[in-house]
């Protein structure tokens, strides 16, 4: 399948980009465009304005698809809290990890197009997955 | 009151602006509205008319308020502008620079007296220095043309966790 967003790929679209692949469409496609009508036909947009799959209700994207796909995972939780303070900053969760990673992805962005961030920032949203798997499974930081 | 500092500007660059109505009633999604404008540090132009220097977070955040504008039943659109002068462009980053400077002022003013209220060392002082850090991150995300106050407040709060080293970094 074909998703859309918008070109120049922040933190939430690459934790979105991210949560397709490996939950919802293994071989997602992905188009990064400049304005809402250059969208192809077939393909489903997300984190853009009048998406349905934008940001709603105080949701940011992130949160906006595990509702929607009805993904309930605590571990895809724990990541979009972060994912939430990163793009948002609005104080609504505590998200120490919030402020670095909006640093790291802001960055990366400053070295490469949007394919890249995606592929850069895969291991790393896998790292924090297991991360946040194990601190569940262990109820405290794992080491 | 100390004087203000003047914002340098080289050439009139990109602004965006945010032109948008709402329906008065209900208030809860204007004052909701109004309190993200106010935490993104806008320079208010006129009645529903905003603006900020155009950027790719500034860019994101203002179509996200204009969507959620469009939700809340009002209207609402992004522009791209630039200002016909520098006169013009220099005024309203000054306005701009002297709202956050008197926030950094406040910040200041806090700190010390924290300083006085709390013990060095003591976790109550912890506690303050870790507010004032969170508050004093909140002022320059917002703070598009950084004044002198600002290393000020920095400073302040750096010498309310290390009250030893001041002298080094202040002076």
């Amino acid at each position: 399948m074909k998703w859309a967003t918008r070109a120049g790929v922040h933190i939430d679209r690459a934790a979105c980009a991210w949560l397709i692949r490996r939950d919802i469409d293994p071989d997602a496609e992905f188009v990064f465009v400049t304005d809402p009508e250059e969208v192809p036909d077939e393909a489903t947009p997300f984190d853009m304005r009048g998406a349905e799959l934008g940001h709603h209700h105080d949701d940011c994207s992130f949160e906006t698809i595990l509702r929607r796909y009805d993904l309930t995972d605590r571990v895809l939780w724990a990541i979009a809290r972060i994912v939430h303070e990163a793009d948002l900053d609005d104080g609504r969760y505590d998200a120490p990890e919030a402020h670095g990673l909006d640093v790291i992805l802001r960055g990366l962005s400053m070295i490469g197009d949007d394919s890249h961030t995606l592929t850069a920032t895969k291991p790393l949203f896998d790292g924090l997955y297991e991360y946040y798997r194990r601190r569940n499974l262990l109820g405290r930081e794992p080491a | 009151m100390s004087v203000m500092s003047t914002v340098r500007i080289s050439s009139p660059g990109e602004w965006l602006l945010l032109s948008y109505r709402m329906p008065r009633e209900p208030s809860t999604p204007r004052i909701g509205i109004w309190r993200k404008l106010k935490r993104l540090g806008v320079a208010q132009l006129g009645d529903g008319l905003v603006a900020l220097p155009a950027d790719a977070r500034t860019r994101e955040h203002l179509d996200w308020i204009a969507d959620e504008i469009t939700e809340a039943g009002g209207a609402a659109g992004v522009w791209i502008a630039r200002p016909a002068t520098k006169a013009q462009e220099r005024q309203l980053a000054q306005a701009m620079a002297d709202a956050r400077a008197a926030e950094y002022r406040e910040l200041r003013k806090t700190a010390g007296e924290q300083a006085d209220a709390t013990a060095a060392g003591s976790a109550e002082r912890a506690r303050a220095v870790r507010r004032l850090r969170d508050e004093l991150r909140r002022i320059q995300r917002r703070d598009y043309f950084p004044p002198p106050e600002r290393d000020a407040a920095r400073a302040a709060v750096d010498a309310l966790r290390y009250p030893d080293e001041i002298t080094e970094d202040t002076a």
